[in-house]
């Protein structure tokens, strides 16, 4: 039984199990836990899908886009399963969009994008339901090391501006470096905790 | 709404293979449903057509060759029917049973001539009655009437096809035939399916002229008073030994008097109808059945294949309940769509056999009958087949879309 309160962390993850974070509402094997003062545990499908809609941003390694859709359309989507209005929600897209520098591609689809393009899209989509906590599941796997740093910047940024809790599972030493900090995970158990606000924990040491 | 539809046209965009396989599926099968109950209507109309242009309890009685030796008579002896036999039938006997009894004695076939314009026809000498036995429609003036047969005058009925290719107005106007001048009564009515296109003179002016002596080539008779199929076999059986005792036939000869029963031959008709009818809906329910089978098993795959979709909606927080709508929704607007272009195509083919077949007619040897009449299908009809379709459809994307909607965000995003 572990408790893990979800307040601040950020996460590594060695190649190890897998660790089911995304299936942190309904295929958690043992224990309970809190998310947002909020016992979960058994929840039925309407409400799990509540959770994931109002409290939850995921950005995923494979960005998971819906590929006819366009670049707002996606961003749209978790506000159209709220239920706010089409206007409202272009709006919203449209400023999320902006944030991200993305306004030009607003109307292209996934495919027409570049990696780091497709990702800040997936970002501003995990974004407009303004998250308690974003789960990012190797969110540079698949983007070279410059569109990392970038996405990384971005997280980082919205951690400190908007104050949203982000947790990255990554593998990657220089990822995990940007994070405040780093719990290790071998074999689906907790090791080692480190506090990282220097952003110095990657010093050639912490590779295996 | 607007969201739906655009989610809608958006799959559907995206998933133009797909959509025209189910469309296809769809489509064919109503089509294939309306034309088969189309053609399967026309045949039955046509039928229904042939048996309504006379009454069906009537009867016409012929004389024929016998078949058996009897009374010091040879086998092969032609019977003729004469005023003895309109006697007996008019008799006693049959006089609560039989209504109207019309002689109409034979058929010479000439040339008929107005002016320069000639054509051939024949001649067939009725009384009053036969009017109502055979059921026949004035166009245009009258049909023969009791003074025509007591003074023999000389006048005729011509058909709407003798009047198109004479002269439209020929009521009033003398004809010639044999060499003698007869006047235009009426038109009747005869459209080009129809096998009575005979010129009909009154029937005293026949023998008075042409035919001198007893002889009548057929009797035309009509009963009531008679309820079923039994009664009517049964008078029948009566008539034909009465007609074969007064020409001193064998009473077992079966061809020495020849009955032409419309009732037992309409009953046979509507036993048929019923069955072509049964059958067509049998096909056509077998039909419908691969069509939902098509769509279901598009619906199968369609969900599958979307599975990772389904997923990423799920991870962002759509309700199982939206995936399902959204489901459903594509697939009735997809099946009704593809469903109702099948349906105008089947009635459009319809029409087509309608203006083709139908006006195509059918020789039976004792009958003209159309091909078909109107093969076509009611709109209700249609409907409740394409309604019936898109239900089904549903159903069968009701099973797999349940499936989708409740497998699990993680499992579904691992799908590739």
């Amino acid at each position: 039984m572990a408790l893990i309160e979800l307040r601040d962390i950020n996460k590594t993850y060695d190649n190890g199990q897998p660790l089911h974070i995304l299936g942190i509402l309904d295929n958690y094997d043992t224990g309970t836990y809190h998310l947002a003062g909020k016992l979960i545990k058994d929840l039925s499908e309407n409400q799990a899908a509540e959770y994931r809609n109002r409290m939850i941003g995921f950005i995923f390694q494979s960005f998971n886009l819906i590929g006819f859709k366009t670049a707002v359309e996606n961003v749209e989507l978790p506000l159209f399963y709220q239920g706010v209005p089409r206007r409202k929600r272009h709006e919203l897209a449209m400023e999320y969009l902006e944030k991200l520098g993305l306004t030009q591609w607003a109307t292209h689809f996934p495919n027409e994008m570049s990696g780091g393009q497709r990702q800040r899209v997936a970002i501003a989509r995990a974004l407009i339901t303004k998250p308690e906590i974003i789960l990012a599941d190797e969110p540079t796997g698949a983007l070279d090391s410059k569109t990392s740093v970038e996405v990384m910047q971005l997280l980082k940024q919205l951690n400190k501006e908007e104050g949203i809790t982000i947790i990255v599972v990554t593998h990657e030493s220089g990822v995990a470096n940007e994070t405040n900090k780093i719990i290790h995970i071998k074999d689906g158990i907790i090791g080692q905790i480190e506090e990282n606000t220097s952003h110095s924990a990657w010093d050639g040491t912490m590779m295996k | 709404m607007r969201d739906l539809l655009n989610e809608i046209w958006n799959s559907v965009r995206n998933n133009k293979l797909r959509t025209a396989l189910t469309g296809f599926a769809v489509s064919w099968g109503i089509f294939l449903l309306i034309c088969l109950l189309g053609a399967g209507n026309g045949i039955i109309n046509a039928f229904q057509g042939s048996s309504d242009r006379f009454v069906t309890n009537s009867m016409d009685i012929m004389g024929g060759l016998t078949s058996l030796p009897a009374n010091g008579y040879k086998e092969g002896r032609r019977i003729v029917l004469n005023k003895g036999d309109i006697d007996i039938i008019e008799g006693k006997e049959f006089e609560d049973r039989i209504d109207k009894v019309a002689p109409v004695t034979s058929e010479i076939s000439d040339k008929m001539a107005l002016g320069i314009k000639t054509l051939s026809t024949s001649m067939r000498s009725v009384t009053p009655q036969y009017l109502e036995i055979e059921k026949i429609q004035m166009d245009k003036g009258r049909f023969i009437n009791p003074l025509d047969i007591e003074q023999r005058r000389k006048v005729v009925v011509l058909s709407t096809k003798h009047a198109r290719e004479l002269d439209r107005d020929l009521v009033g106007k003398w004809v010639s035939m044999q060499g003698i001048s007869f006047r235009v009564i009426g038109i009747y009515h005869s459209d080009e399916s129809d096998w009575r296109t005979s010129a009909y003179i009154p029937y005293s002016t026949m023998k008075g002229i042409f035919k001198p002596g007893e002889e009548i080539d057929d009797i035309y008779i009509t009963f009531g008073g008679v309820s079923n199929l039994e009664e009517n076999l049964e008078l029948e059986g009566t008539i034909s030994s009465r007609l074969k005792a007064h020409h001193e036939a064998h009473p077992d000869d079966p061809n020495a008097i020849w009955i032409w029963n419309r009732y037992t031959q309409n009953s046979e008709i509507s036993t048929g109808q019923k069955l072509i009818s049964i059958g067509m809906w049998i096909l056509g329910i077998l039909t419908l059945i691969s069509g939902i089978v098509g769509v279901s098993n598009i619906m199968l795959i369609s969900v599958k294949e979307r599975t990772h979709e389904f997923g990423i909606r799920k991870a962002i927080g759509a309700k199982p309940g939206r995936i399902l709508s959204l489901i459903i929704a594509e697939s009735v607007s997809i099946t009704a769509f593809f469903g109702y272009v099948g349906m105008g195509l089947g009635m459009l083919v319809c029409e087509i056999m309608d203006k083709t077949l139908g006006s195509r007619s059918m020789n039976l040897g004792f009958d003209t009958i159309k091909m078909m009449d109107n093969p076509t299908v009611g709109l209700d009809v249609a409907m409740e087949a394409t309604l019936l379709l898109i239900v089904a459809g549903t159903l069968a994307g009701l099973i797999p879309a349940w499936k989708a909607a409740k497998v699990k965000p993680i499992e579904a995003l691992r799908a590739e």
